[in-house]
């Protein structure tokens, strides 16, 4: 396996406070990895992985995903790197509410000026168990539908990244377990995703590697297969639930 | 209250750029309308009070030189006049000034006072000796004439020169650049100024009330009888001259108050649009407000009071504004009047304005405001905001089908997500393009007539000739020169018409007159003596229309008539006739023509023809190159039209501005994802000027025939004023291309507007958005 994601040394600072800050994080996903970013509310997690995406620059320190450097890009070319090598999925799926299923499948591909892309969105959908839904509005949608037509969404470009910020947040445990098993499913077919997520039984059952972050520290990075360590020793480590 | 109050304060902090657009929009709105209020109030009195205070004539008749004086001296009794002057002796006279001639009434009159028409000498003094001459103060500006200078009278044969030793206004005429212009000079004068042909009497007649036209007719028949045939041949009664002395402001004041209605109408949409997007945005703070214990009213007092604020300040400026603006209109009229100017402006009527501005606005938000005051306070929290619009659907996928490329296809269907929201945008779009249409359309329409009025391109030379240098010997100085193509030789009479109590001002032409660029507005020009062409205010006062036979009499001689056509003509509001000098053949004595139109050859020097005509008959012929400038009146009409323009296309913009600035906001989750799923910084852009390029097109195309229709009416009401219908080629005015590009114009100016709000859409922070749902 080769490198795709690598930081170097990160910092982040916000302006006015602490909470959410990374603090000297250093790095590497290798490619078909699963991951699972873990850590309390305000720990971090979620501005490696806007940092990762290339939606927030870092302090200091260097991002780089499949060999490029994020810090160097423009805007725009920060926009084409989105559009082109990474597919997000958000907690409260953000699908555009006047567009239908399909039409927001196809977005990242008709940014892109890919025309012939409704075939690869039809059977994106028909894949992820929603082709029936293709031409609903996302209002029509239950949550784990909407969710699934994120996931379709972030996968059109077939993107070498996927990024999944708390996917299963909004969501009831039974969709949430069913949006998880897809994520595995496309992780054995060779995505690479790297998921953010609070629930440490979540991130041991189903990645194949849980980074723990604490106070914008990398407190823990276990490989579940290689070290052979079990869910609770991620658990415990995280200092949550080994307490008595 | 207080609590509203500081809130409503708080608010207009937080949206600065949206209480700027409220500002713009109320204060042109606003100076717009006030200065058209400010006229309408203000022209009709300082007319009025000089008429009062000059104890102007309400009738004035001219009477043929051969007329009876002892008869003339009865004619007040005939009328019942309160007072009257005269008979005072009159020359058309035709005098030089520099290389310059002019032609101005003579009046033989020993004193500025009496009992009617007061002279008011504003310079130098009152003629005493036979050789001076005292002008009115609008001819002497007009001309660069001063007291102290000398003129050399060319109608006579002797060629006396006068001197100028006095100015005067008097108010029973026009300015010099619109109406024809009196002198006067000691009645013992006049003989030696006079010819056989241009002798006449003229009589004042001022009576105990204002009559009414009905009123000044009957008084012209009862003295028209009491005379011999032929005795009456000129008149003027104070309402023409109260006309023609305000058509300038009539006219502005009808423009003005058609586009602050238009202005307002903008205003009311911007407003509307605003509130309704504040509410829209602001669910879950209403939610707080009222769960904090604001009343339902009090909450939409809030919304109410941050839209009142900056329009408050906007009418308290605006109004003083548009009062300024207004003064100089206003002081020109005084100054024509003879009148010292003083700043008119009514206290009352700007606190009627500033409440009636106010209360607006208050109305126009606090409609879409109470949508605020009616949210329950659970529902409106747990929203935070309204649910966002999905209109538009149908025009995204037309947009898609048409291979568009995303970006655009997303703002298209933005600019209709919420349907009342682009309709009134539409309002804005519309007023702001079909305004600029008019002010396109109507100073071309203008030029036309002024052009047709003038001969622009028709003839190039105007030549005056003496009653002391013969009609023959003028034609044959002009057909002598290589470079004269055409010569049309024009002549005058007035002609009393059965049912016309004042006699009519005609236009005799000998040659080709049709080729002089007059409009014919139906029918044909004259073809054949007896033959006449009249604008539309004679023909619906005579009750003729075309091909109706009528007699008038021409110095007490029958003659008959056959109306071919309608013409246009603005002299006497519409009251002139025109025809072969032929027609007039049986009158004596003879009518000769006194004017001449040259058309000169292509490529011919008209300074080098004017300067060689000139120099062959110096005193006797008036030689000059024809004057087609527009006249000042209709300068300042064109420059306020295009100020007006310029207010609503602003107020367009301000409309597509507000409402992009909505759109975006309301949809920045949106942009954020879309940012988020690789939209570039310069495709946001494009999504936002896509949604503004879609509102200013549909508006634009809405508004091309608004606006062609506007011009049309207003064509037709500006006609009407000035006693005339209007000809077919003033409303077709516009090319075809022009009726593309200016909504397209519209469009660019509108991606224009868009900048700023695309810009912001495309600075969207993802993070901080997206994390803050």
């Amino acid at each position: 396996m080769s490198e795709l994601v690598r930081l170097s040394d990160i910092t982040k600072v916000y302006q006015g406070g602490v909470t959410g800050a990374v603090n000297g994080v250093s790095l590497t996903v290798e490619e078909g990895e699963f991951t699972a970013v873990m850590g309390p509310s305000g720990s971090g997690k979620s501005t490696l992985l806007n940092l990762i995406a290339g939606l927030d620059r870092p302090t200091s320190g260097s991002v780089s995903v499949a060999g490029s450097d994020l810090g160097r890009m423009s805007e725009a070319a920060l926009a084409r790197f989105r559009r082109d090598r990474v597919g997000f999925v958000f907690q409260f799926f953000h699908l555009l509410p006047n567009l239908t299923a399909l039409e927001n499948v196809l977005i990242p591909a008709q940014l892109k000026s890919t025309t012939s892309a409704e075939a690869s969105g039809r059977e994106l959908l028909d894949q992820l168990g929603i082709a029936e839904v293709a031409d609903r509005y996302p209002a029509k949608l239950s949550g784990g539908q909407q969710q699934r037509v994120a996931i379709a969404r972030a996968l059109i470009n077939k993107p070498s990244l996927l990024l999944a910020d708390e996917p299963t947040g909004a969501l009831d445990t039974r969709s949430g377990d069913q949006v998880m098993e897809l994520l595995m499913e496309l992780h054995r077919s060779g995505q690479t995703i790297l998921l953010v997520t609070h629930d440490a039984k979540l991130a041991t059952r189903y990645a194949a590697r849980v980074i723990s972050v604490l106070d914008g520290k990398i407190v823990d990075d276990a490989r579940l297969e290689t070290a052979e360590r079990a869910a609770a020793d991620v658990i415990r480590v995280r200092g949550e639930e080994a307490r008595p | 209250m207080i609590a509203v109050v500081r809130k409503a304060l708080a608010d207009l902090r937080r949206r600065r750029l949206q209480a700027a657009v409220i500002f713009l929009t109320v204060f042109l709105s606003m100076a717009a309308g006030t200065m058209a209020v400010t006229l309408m109030s203000q022209t009709r009195d300082p007319y009025q009070a000089a008429f009062d205070k000059q104890r102007g004539a309400h009738l004035q008749i001219a009477y043929s030189a051969t007329t009876d004086l002892q008869l003339l001296a009865k004619t007040p009794a005939t009328v019942g006049a309160a007072s009257s002057g005269g008979p005072y002796p009159v020359s058309n006279i035709q005098f030089k000034f520099g290389d310059r001639k002019f032609f101005v009434d003579a009046i033989g009159r020993d004193n500025p006072g009496g009992p009617v028409e007061v002279l008011n000498v504003t310079s130098g003094r009152w003629a005493r000796a036979n050789d001076e001459i005292v002008l009115t103060r609008s001819f002497a500006e007009l001309n660069k004439i001063s007291v102290g200078d000398r003129v050399k009278v060319v109608s006579v044969a002797q060629a006396p020169s006068l001197t100028v030793v006095g100015e005067v206004v008097d108010i029973d005429e026009g300015s010099a650049d619109l109406s024809s212009q009196r002198a006067w000079v000691t009645s013992a004068t006049v003989p030696a100024l006079s010819t056989p042909d241009s002798a006449f009497y003229l009589m004042d007649y001022r009576f105990a009330g204002d009559p009414t036209s009905a009123q000044l007719q009957g008084y012209i028949e009862r003295l028209r009888a009491s005379l011999p045939p032929g005795s009456i041949t000129g008149s003027l009664n104070y309402i023409l001259v109260r006309s023609i002395f305000n058509i300038t402001n009539q006219i502005l004041t009808g423009v003005l108050s058609a586009f602050s209605v238009f202005a307002l109408a903008a205003t009311i949409a911007i407003v509307a649009t605003l509130v309704t997007g504040i509410v829209i945005s602001a669910y879950r703070e209403i939610g707080i407000m009222k769960a904090i214990g604001f009343t339902p009213t009090q909450v939409v007092g809030v919304f109410a009071l941050q839209i009142v604020i900056p329009a408050l300040v906007a009418c308290v400026l605006g109004i003083p504004v548009g009062t300024l603006i207004s003064q100089p209109l206003l002081a020109n009229s005084s100054h024509a009047l003879g009148l010292s100017y003083e700043p008119t402006f009514s206290i009352g009527l700007d606190v009627l304005l500033l409440a009636s501005g106010v209360l607006v606005v208050a109305i126009a938000a606090t409609v879409p405001a109470l949508r605020a005051g009616l949210l329950k306070p659970i529902a409106a929290i747990a929203k935070a905001a309204a649910p966002r619009g999905t209109g538009g659907r149908r025009l995204r996928s037309a947009a898609a089908r048409a291979r568009l490329p995303r970006p655009v296809v997303l703002g298209i269907g933005d600019a209709f997500a919420r349907p009342l929201r682009a309709a009134l945008t539409l309002i804005t779009v519309l007023l702001g393009v079909a305004t600029v249409v008019v002010a396109i359309g109507l100073p071309r329409s203008f030029l036309l007539i002024n052009n047709s009025e003038t001969g622009a391109g028709n003839y190039q030379v105007v030549v005056n000739r003496t009653g002391a240098f013969a009609d023959a010997d003028a034609m044959r100085i002009l057909n002598a020169q290589p470079e004269t193509a055409r010569v049309v030789a024009v002549g005058g009479k007035n002609v009393t018409i059965a049912g016309l109590a004042d006699p009519v001002n005609t236009q005799l032409f000998r040659g080709d007159s049709s080729r002089l660029g007059y409009l014919v507005i139906a029918g044909r020009w004259y073809s054949a003596p007896g033959e006449v062409i009249a604008p539309a205010g004679l023909l619906h006062d005579a009750h003729l229309k075309i091909g109706d036979s009528f007699t008038g009499t021409a110095d007490g001689q029958p003659l008959q008539f056959r109306v071919v056509g309608e013409t246009y003509d603005i002299n006497n509001l519409g009251h002139s006739m025109f025809m072969d000098i032929a027609t007039m053949a049986s009158v004596k004595p003879a009518v000769e023509p006194y004017r001449y139109a040259v058309t000169l050859v292509p490529g011919a020097d008209v300074s080098a023809y004017v300067r060689r005509v000139s120099a062959l008959e110096p005193d006797l012929l008036d030689v000059h190159a024809a004057d087609n400038s527009i006249i000042a009146p209709v300068k300042i009409i064109d420059t306020v039209l295009l100020v007006i323009a310029a207010v609503l296309a602003l107020i367009g913009v301000g409309g597509v501005f507000n409402t992009l600035l909505l759109n975006t906001r309301e949809r920045i989750q949106d942009t954020a994802t879309l940012k988020a799923l690789g939209m570039s910084p310069r495709q946001v852009m494009v999504m936002v000027a896509a949604s503004a390029g879609l509102l200013a097109l549909v508006g634009g195309l809405i508004a091309m025939p608004v606006g062609l229709s506007l011009h049309h009416v207003l064509n037709d009401v500006i006609s009407s004023s000035a006693g005339n219908d209007t000809p077919p080629s003033v409303y077709a005015v516009f090319n075809p291309l022009e009726l593309v590009l200016i909504p397209l114009l519209g469009v660019v100016v509108a991606v224009a507007a868009a900048l700023i709000p695309g810009r912001w859409a495309a600075r969207t922070n993802v993070v901080e958005v997206l994390h803050s749902e």
